[in-house]
C-alpha cells in the first residue's frame, strides 16, 4: 500500500492523559496523549499478550496496558515490569510507531517513516468525527456537491445559508468515518445535524 | 435502613449502587442468584416483585422494581442537585434520558445477557438497536460539547447521566465497541471520575487518577 496521510481522529476528542483507538490501511492503532500533551500513535498489542493497549491507561509520560501494568515509554520501549519490579526491561519489547501529526484539529497517521507534512486544512474549524455503514461512493452518490475522494468538500445549504462542509474519510475495520470540519463562525449544531442527515440518506443508498 | 435485592453483574443494579454510593447513601444488599440460579423468577421473590426483575428496592413498606424510580428516590432523599435542573426543559429532558435508560436496557444491555448469561435471542438485532442508542447518546453529548456542556442536562451530574452509564460503559461485554463514539467516551471518562465513583465487574475507575502502587 501507497504510504499516505490517514486522518485518525480529531484533536478535541484526545484531552491530555488519555488515549484512543485509531487505525492506518489494515493496522489498529492506539493513539495517545501524555500528561504534558505529547501526541503519539503506536501498534495497538501489547508485546507481552497481545491485550490492545488503547484499552490501557496513560500515567504521565507513559501508556500502562490494562492487563499487567506493563509501562512503556516515550520511546515505545518498556520501562516497568510490576511482576518484575527490579529488572530493566530489555530494549527489545518495545512498541512499533507510527508517524502521528495533529493539524488544523485533525490527528493523522503514517508509517514512521513517512516523509512530507499532511494535507492543509485551512480556514475550517474540526466539527465531529461520525461513524458510517457505507462506503464514500454512496456519500458522494447521497450528495452530489461533494468534490474529492479522501477529502470531500462542498459548499452546502443548510438553513438559510450557504455552510462550507470538509469530510474527511477514513477506512477502518468498522467501516468508514468521517472526520468533518465546517466553516469558521458556522452554526455547529446546524452542520452536525446535516452530516446526521447525510449519514441517513447515504446509509438507505445503500439499503435500497 | 433501605434494603437493596441485587445482583453483582446486573447493570441495573450497579446503576443504584454507583448512585447510592456518590450520594454517600448506605443500603442493606441482599444478594439474589440471578445467575445461574434464576432465583429472581423463583415463586417466593415473585411476592416482592412478580415481574421478576432486579433490582428491587425496599424502604419500609414502600417496594420500587423499577431503577430510574430508585434513582429518583435516592436523589431526592439524599442529594436533591442530582435531579437536575428544575426549569421545564432541563426536566423533561432529564426524563427523556430515564426513558431512554430502558432503551439502552433493551439494546445493549439484552446483547450482554446474550454473550455473557447465555440469553436467547437475536443478537444482531440487539446490537444494531445498541448502535442506534449510541448514535443518538453520541448526538446529544456531542451538541451539549459545541456549547460547553460536559452532562446530559444541566451544568452538572444527575440521574440522567447515572441511568444512561451502566449499560453504555459496559457495552463491549455485548460485542458492541466504542471506538466510533468519542463524544459518549469522554463522557464515561466523567463519570468514572467523579468522587466517590465505584467500580462493578467490566467497569473500573480511572487508574491514571491516582498515584502508581509503590513498590516495596
Amino acid at each position: 500500500m501507497t504510504p499516505r496521510w490517514i486522518a485518525t481522529g480529531l484533536s478535541q476528542d484526545l484531552p491530555k492523559a488519555v488515549v484512543m483507538a485509531g487505525h492506518w490501511q489494515g493496522h489498529d492503532l492506539a493513539v495517545w496523549r501524555s500528561a504534558t500533551g505529547r501526541l503519539q500513535a503506536w501498534n495497538d498489542r501489547c508485546p507481552h499478550r497481545g491485550m490492545r493497549l488503547s484499552h490501557g491507561f496513560v500515567r504521565g509520560e507513559t501508556l500502562a496496558c490494562i492487563y499487567h501494568g506493563w509501562v512503556y515509554g516515550a520511546d515505545g520501549g518498556c520501562k516497568h515490569i510490576p511482576a518484575h519490579p527490579a529488572l530493566t526491561p530489555p530494549a527489545t519489547i518495545t512498541v512499533a510507531s507510527f508517524a502521528c501529526v495533529e493539524q488544523d484539529g485533525v490527528i493523522w497517521v503514517a508509517p514512521a517513516d513517512m516523509a512530507g507534512a499532511p494535507p492543509v486544512l485551512s480556514d475550517l474549524q474540526p466539527l465531529r468525527s461520525i461513524s458510517l455503514t457505507c462506503d464514500v461512493a454512496a456519500v458522494l452518490a447521497a450528495e452530489p456537491a461533494l468534490q474529492g475522494q479522501d477529502i470531500l468538500r462542498a459548499t452546502v445549504q443548510i438553513g438559510e445559508q450557504g455552510q462550507q462542509v470538509c469530510l474527511v474519510a477514513q477506512e477502518g475495520p468498522a467501516g468508514l468515518t468521517l472526520h468533518a470540519l465546517c466553516g469558521v463562525g458556522a452554526d455547529k449544531v446546524a452542520v452536525s445535524r446535516w452530516v446526521e442527515d447525510l449519514r441517513r440518506r447515504a446509509e438507505m443508498k445503500v439499503a435500497a | 435502613m433501605i434494603k437493596l435485592y441485587d445482583y453483582v453483574l446486573s447493570a441495573s443494579c450497579y446503576k443504584i449502587r454507583l448512585m447510592a454510593a456518590l450520594l454517600g447513601v448506605k443500603m442493606d444488599h441482599e444478594a439474589v442468584d440471578f445467575h445461574p440460579g434464576r432465583a429472581h423468577k423463583s415463586v417466593a421473590f415473585a411476592q416482592l416483585n412478580p415481574a421478576g426483575t432486579l433490582p428491587v428496592m425496599v424502604d419500609g413498606a414502600m417496594i420500587l422494581t423499577e431503577s430510574t424510580a430508585m434513582l429518583v428516590y435516592l436523589a431526592k432523599l439524599a442529594g436533591p442537585d442530582w435531579l437536575g435542573p428544575v426549569d421545564a426543559k432541563a426536566a423533561a429532558q432529564v426524563q427523556h434520558w430515564l426513558a431512554f435508560s430502558g432503551r439502552l436496557a433493551a439494546s445493549l444491555g439484552m446483547a450482554r445477557l446474550h454473550d455473557m448469561l447465555l440469553y436467547q435471542g437475536d443478537i444482531v438485532v440487539w446490537r444494531e438497536q445498541g448502535h442506534a442508542a449510541l448514535r443518538e447518546l453520541e448526538a446529544a453529548l456531542t451538541e451539549r460539547r459545541f456549547a460547553g456542556g460536559e452532562w446530559l442536562v444541566g451544568d452538572t451530574p444527575s440521574i440522567a447521566d447515572i441511568a444512561c452509564f451502566p449499560n453504555v460503559a459496559l457495552s463491549q461485554d455485548g460485542g458492541v465497541s466504542l471506538d466510533a463514539y468519542p463524544s459518549v467516551r469522554l463522557w464515561t471518562r466523567r463519570i468514572r471520575a467523579l468522587d466517590r465513583f465505584i467500580e462493578m465487574p467490566g467497569i473500573h475507575r480511572l487508574h491514571e487518577l491516582s498515584p502508581a502502587p509503590k513498590v516495596a
